[in-house]
């Protein structure tokens, strides 16, 4: 009998191996499945941008027959990528650089320091965040035709500051408030200023915040469109979303090109993913998840 | 907590730059689009002013109608779409499992690459002759099914949708994997104890724990839902006749392409109180429902 009942036991426990093991493979099939979803439109564009446009037209799915690396060479003197991606750097680095600096300072005094008006402000930073920027395009284009600010680099950075900086303030007040109060009081006793206290002793510690809000910053303003849309004519300082929009038209006949392209204009964004995924996923989902 | 300083100099300096580029460019144009709105204008002669008279002509115009519609028709899409996906998957995935940041990463990748890039991908998969849904259809012999997705009425909007859909759902799946990462173990063993099944601990215990994030990320839906532009400007231009036309695209081509500044500034308050009006009334049925 006691043979009988460690028999059954033993069932029972393969059973439910079986049957979890099963569960697993399914976890595992589905989430394969949502991976593929994700990257195949990349992948597709990849493989295609080596293949002739025969090679693509014949066998649109497998590996090119032939690499063609002078699908390359094409896009990159038809498609001008080399002066949007200077722009698009240049537009980023310098909003990255006054937004963090504008902001963690501002964030310092709303964080940091108790004043009248400080809730009040801070609010109306969040704001921001809720504001559609395309309520803003039309006037803001108005504003810098009125201040002769169209088609310059400039132009372009002030928005691109003014709007990032909810998000900023937003990370960044959260970050400081953690700290405790005993570590100005000492250098208040020393005779330190609050300037000399943001500088030297809470702009290094919010750096891991800090990373974030760089990294999210220079995404937002790498991927920018409308406002350069509305805001930049000119060739020679289209930043790259706003010179790839018009790029297809240019290669109606070579798709191979066209992909090799949008390969390029992508990969830069890749290598930041990968290497700094944390802060950037952090970043971008500032608004939603505490901490 | 917080620490008081005497003189109020030092608080002005260090809120003054943010506050002042902040305001200046995200605060002043909405502020301007109020006089802009009640004025016919080309850019070119006198202004008129016309009082209400931009906004009486939005109340009949059809195609702005349709726009709003087509940009509801993005958010039922969004809330629909993105939200269950991403909380389906968030679910398979947020207890340990191997491998599971390898899919994190491929899931939120979408999520940064610049909309622009995205959007020309998939106008190519979505492409008549040589795109990557077609050639699927055709080389698994269903080629009756095959489409022109952006260039037929009837399925542009729906494609554009799906794009929007895929773009975005690693943003939420992110949003719902820290939720579901901090809900304390202990409430799931209890249960266990009790005898709950995995599917009832789902919707007994795991869903109502994170409720409050679920709402957030339906507000983001929305909000970003109505800023569609990027999108639909590469992908279709609001085309073919008006098919997916969003508020946004429609308030571009009236301003830049008709050059009808004050009529433009009229849609853009439209945009910007409507989603201020469907954030507000979401967050208030969403809330009521914990209750």
């Amino acid at each position: 009998m006691p043979e009988q009942v460690y028999h059954n036991i033993l069932v029972q426990n393969k059973t439910a191996k079986v049957k979890k093991n099963a569960k697993k493979t399914l976890i595992y099939l589905l989430l394969s499945i949502y991976a593929v979803v994700n990257i195949y439109p990349i992948i597709w564009m990849v493989l295609n941008s080596f293949k002739s446009n025969i090679d693509f037209a014949k066998n649109p799915f497998s590996f090119p027959k032939e690499w063609l690396v002078q699908n390359y060479q094409t896009a990159w003197e038809t498609a001008r990528l080399d002066v949007y991606f200077l722009n698009s750097l240049i537009v980023s680095t310098i909003a990255v650089i006054f937004t963090v600096f504008f902001g963690a300072l501002a964030s310092y005094f709303l964080a940091r320091i108790s004043f009248k008006w400080g809730k009040y402000i801070y609010s109306f930073f969040i704001f921001g965040m809720l504001i559609p920027i395309h309520a803003t395009l039309v006037p803001l284009f108005l504003q810098m035709k009125y201040l002769g600010l169209l088609n310059t680099h400039v132009g372009l950075v002030l928005p691109y500051i003014a709007f990032n900086l909810p998000i900023t303030v937003f990370i960044l007040t959260s970050f400081m408030k953690s700290f405790p109060t005993d570590i100005e009081e000492s250098a208040i006793m020393d005779g330190c200023g609050v300037f000399r206290i943001f500088w030297s002793i809470i702009l290094p510690m919010t750096r891991p915040a800090l990373a974030t809000v760089i990294i999210l910053n220079f995404i937002n303003n790498w991927n920018e469109f409308s406002f350069a849309l509305v805001l930049i004519n000119e060739e020679s300082l289209k930043t790259l979303p706003l010179g790839l929009a018009n790029f297809a038209g240019q290669f109606t006949t070579n798709y191979g090109a066209q992909m090799a392209g949008l390969t390029l204009a992508i990969i830069p964004t890749i290598i930041i993913y990968m290497i700094l995924e944390e802060y950037l996923v952090k970043g971008m989902t500032a608004g939603a998840v505490k901490g | 907590m917080h620490l008081f300083i005497q003189k109020k100099w030092p608080i002005l300096i260090g809120l003054a730059p943010a506050l002042i580029v902040y305001i200046l460019f995200a605060i002043v144009p909405i502020v301007i689009s109020f006089y802009y709105s009640s004025m016919e204008w080309d850019g070119f002669t006198e202004m008129k002013f016309i009082g209400i008279g931009n906004f009486l002509e939005i109340f009949s115009d059809k195609i702005f109608w349709q726009s709003l519609k087509n940009n509801l028709y993005v958010v039922a899409a969004s809330i629909f779409g993105q939200v269950p996906i991403a909380l389906f998957f968030a679910l398979l995935l947020y207890r340990k499992l191997r491998g599971g940041k390898f899919f994190r990463t491929v899931g939120f990748m979408p999520v940064v690459i610049s909309t622009v890039i995205i959007s020309l991908i998939w106008g190519m998969m979505y492409n008549s002759r040589r795109g990557l849904f077609n050639q699927l259809l055709t080389a698994t012999g269903l080629d009756e099914w095959t489409q022109n997705w952006l260039g037929d009425p009837k399925w542009a909007m729906i494609s554009v949708c799906i794009t929007i859909v895929w773009q975005f759902v690693g943003l939420y799946l992110i949003i719902f994997l820290a939720a579901l990462q901090n809900i304390p173990r202990e409430i799931f063993d209890a249960a266990e104890i009790d005898g709950a099944s995995g599917f009832k601990q789902t919707i007994y215990i795991t869903l109502p724990m994170i409720w409050e994030t679920i709402i957030v990320a339906v507000i983001l839906c929305i909000s970003g839902s109505l800023r569609t532009f990027d999108l639909i400007y590469v992908m279709t231009s609001g085309g073919p006749g008006h098919a997916t036309e969003v508020m946004a695209m429609y308030m571009f081509d009236q301003t830049f392409s008709s050059t009808r500044y004050g009529y433009g500034s009229a849609i853009s308050l439209c945009i910007f109180f409507f989603s201020l009006a469907l954030i507000y009334v979401s967050n208030l049925i969403l809330r009521r429902k914990t209750v």
